[in-house]
């Protein structure tokens, strides 16, 4: 991967890109909307039950798994506020490996648990140009519970996703997640997104 | 006999009942006291220099980054002549912020409520309908800038102080200089920040990870345990304790309250390269570990920018973690990558405070400018890995830290004490040429200990 320092300032640094890009729409309701549908429902519940063994599976060797930061920006640049050049998650199928691998041993920021609900929404799909390949749009409203906090932690974000059919199966290669917050309010993300 | 504090607190507190000096001890109440968190804005975080950005950030004329001096939002602009400036974020007309982005490029900052406008210096340029003279009849524009910060730039990163009259930059660094050049001034073009900042927020006192900051190398062993697990450290799980990898080396620190700890490369790196530094002169061990994050080329650059003595250091018992005083915390570090090789990475946190029981983290990532395209990603990879918000070392700091804030606010648990008592006292190792408070072997309380001891100095001070 190639890779050039933009400096904060420069407005070239951010980017409008979020949404659908793909024109192809697969429809509401069609079968493949259903059965990615179900995917993304079943990946939620395998986080928030933290079954991380089976949420790996759901994931290709090839994946990309980023969050890139979100920068308030005014005038003409006021729209351009995904940086792309630093990030919150950054990670390949190994890196996110190792973190699950962690988070069987002795990972404090998750031991004790936090005990997570991940809402799905708002799911829009499209074809890819690669046969067999989906872009997913999806909303997710994470609600965090931690310790004996009565007040729950959260956050919200676009994902925007390609899903492969593998086998049969539909498995995530592509996952970038666009957080709202400029700052988060969430002290950790021990979580997945 | 030390000398009675001569800053006591509205029910009667002294400064001496909440840190301990002839004990090492500091009551937990100094994380929630609102009282002593207001002095602290006044006695510290408007007198000492703070970390704002890198200058990187900011290359061209007109650009702006805004930032934050604890509560007090600042433009950071650099102008016309090539100079960064650091202003106060607020009109002098109504109070409103001027800037309202984060970043940019404004030749003319003009406030959106009643259209005041400013340079990049922050000086006054105007208001709207000229000859109605808005900003007062017999008023000299030249009073109605906005407040300016001094600003030093050392290793391209930007400092900025409202203490004008105050101690130099080179005054504030102290002994400490000599080790964090060997960081941050090593290569002819010098560090870049590789993309603005990550921040969140945590739900504690500023001071909660800034005590840490003062080199806790200690809890590294137990609180950072999936390092050794992952063999990430050396070492092994089942003998953490045994080998204490990573606790044995040079602590330096200095009355200023800054601090780094010093490990043997040739231990610290060896799970990377088994050599052994024995007989080897200073560029052939360079040779053999290159310090993480410059390329074997760029070894002839060391000796551009530091002195024999300090790249003598750098090659064989390099500064890895530590911080300045009052917010920063510095984290160098080297680690595998998932695809088998290892690579540096170099993050600068900021914790600043938003209120007595909230902290933002600001967490910069480095790299040299000329390092190769894809050393960088490397270091910008390792370092969201490792630090920062998913950080999977200091997601574990962040999880703890929270949990101490709440036991501070217990009528019975705010007298418990923080303990500083595990103390080495200054020692200058055989050979050592650097200055400063040192302290050689295990990793103990000392470099905390003087961090406070910089706090209680700056909140005595009528």
């Amino acid at each position: 991967m190639t890779w050039e320092t933009k400096s904060t300032a420069a407005p070239d640094s951010t980017t409008i890109i979020r949404g659908l890009v793909s024109a192809k729409r697969v429809p509401l309701g069609s079968e493949i909307y259903n059965r990615l549908l179900e995917t993304l429902y079943d990946e939620a519940a395998a986080l928030d039950e933290r079954r991380f063994d089976d949420w790996v599976a759901m994931l290709t060797e090839d994946l990309v798994y980023q969050a890139p930061i979100r920068l308030t920006r005014t005038g003409p640049n006021r729209d351009r506020d995904v940086m792309r050049t630093m990030f919150h998650f950054d990670e390949d199928y190994g890196s996110i490996q190792m973190r699950t691998g962690r988070l069987e041993k002795s990972a404090w920021a998750e031991d004790p648990p936090s005990r997570c609900r991940r809402f799905v929404t708002n799911v829009r799909i499209g074809e890819c140009d690669a046969a067999g390949e989906y872009e997913v749009v999806s909303y997710l409203f994470l609600e965090r519970s931690r310790g004996d906090s009565p007040d729950n932690e959260s956050a919200t974000a676009e994902r925007r996703d390609v899903w492969r059919e593998v086998d049969g199966a539909y498995k995530l290669s592509r996952r970038e997640i666009i957080v709202d917050q400029s700052v988060l309010g969430m002290s950790n993300f021990a979580v997945f997104l | 006999m030390l000398q009675k504090s001569k800053l006591t607190l509205r029910d009667g507190t002294s400064l001496d009942d909440l840190i301990k000096r002839e004990s090492n001890e500091v009551s937990l109440r100094v994380m929630t006291d609102e009282e002593l968190y207001h002095l602290e804005m006044d006695k510290i975080f408007a007198k000492t220099w703070l970390l704002l950005g890198h200058e990187s950030e900011i290359p061209n004329s007109g650009d702006f980054i805004v930032r934050d001096m604890a509560e007090d939002n600042v433009i950071v602009a650099r102008d016309r002549e090539g100079n960064v400036n650091v202003s106060l974020n607020v009109c002098p007309h109504r109070g409103m912020r001027v800037c309202l982005g984060e970043a940019g490029n404004k030749p003319i900052h003009q406030c959106v409520y009643h259209g005041w406008a400013f340079k990049p210096n922050g000086d006054f340029i105007g208001a709207p309908v000229e000859r109605e003279k808005m900003h007062g009849n017999d008023v000299d524009k030249a009073t109605l800038g906005l407040k300016k910060a001094k600003v030093a730039l050392y290793g391209g990163m930007i400092f900025a102080t409202w203490n004008v009259d105050g101690p130099s930059f080179d005054e504030y660094l102290g002994d400490i200089k000599y080790y964090l050049d060997q960081l941050f001034c090593r290569t002819d073009n010098g560090l870049e920040l590789l993309g603005p900042p990550q921040r969140f927020v945590l739900p504690c006192n500023w001071k909660v990870p800034g005590e840490q900051s003062g080199s806790d190398g200690f809890h590294t062993l137990t609180l950072h345990r999936s390092l050794m697990e992952g063999g990430v450290m050396g070492g092994t799980a089942e003998s953490i304790y045994d080998q204490a990898p990573g606790m044995y080396g040079v602590d330096v620190s200095c009355e200023q309250g800054h601090s780094l700890r010093c490990l043997e490369a040739e231990k610290t790196f060896k799970m990377f390269a088994d050599v052994p530094f024995e007989g080897k002169s200073t560029r052939e061990r360079l040779e053999l570990l290159t310090p993480p994050g410059i390329t074997k080329e760029m070894i002839p650059e060391l000796f551009n920018n530091l002195s024999e003595d300090q790249v003598e250091q750098l090659a064989t018992i390099p500064p890895q973690v530590g911080g300045m005083f009052p917010n920063i915390l510095i984290a160098f570090i080297f680690a595998p990558r998932t695809d088998g090789g290892a690579s540096g990475a170099l993050s600068l946190h900021t914790y600043v405070p938003k209120g007595p029981d909230k902290v933002e983290f600001v967490n910069f990532i480095f790299a040299e400018k000329d390092a190769p395209e894809q050393m960088k990603r490397d270091m910008l990879q390792n370092a969201v890995w490792n630090t920062g918000t998913s950080g999977m070392i200091e997601q574990d700091d962040a999880d703890v830290w929270p949990v101490i804030m709440k036991n501070a606010r217990g009528g019975v648990s705010k007298d418990v004490t923080l303990k500083y008592q595990a103390l080495h006292g200054h020692e200058r190792p055989e050979g050592w040429k650097g200055d400063g408070l040192l302290y050689p072997g295990f990793t103990k309380d000392d470099t905390q200990w003087n961090w406070w001891m910089a706090y209680y100095d700056l909140m005595d001070e009528v």
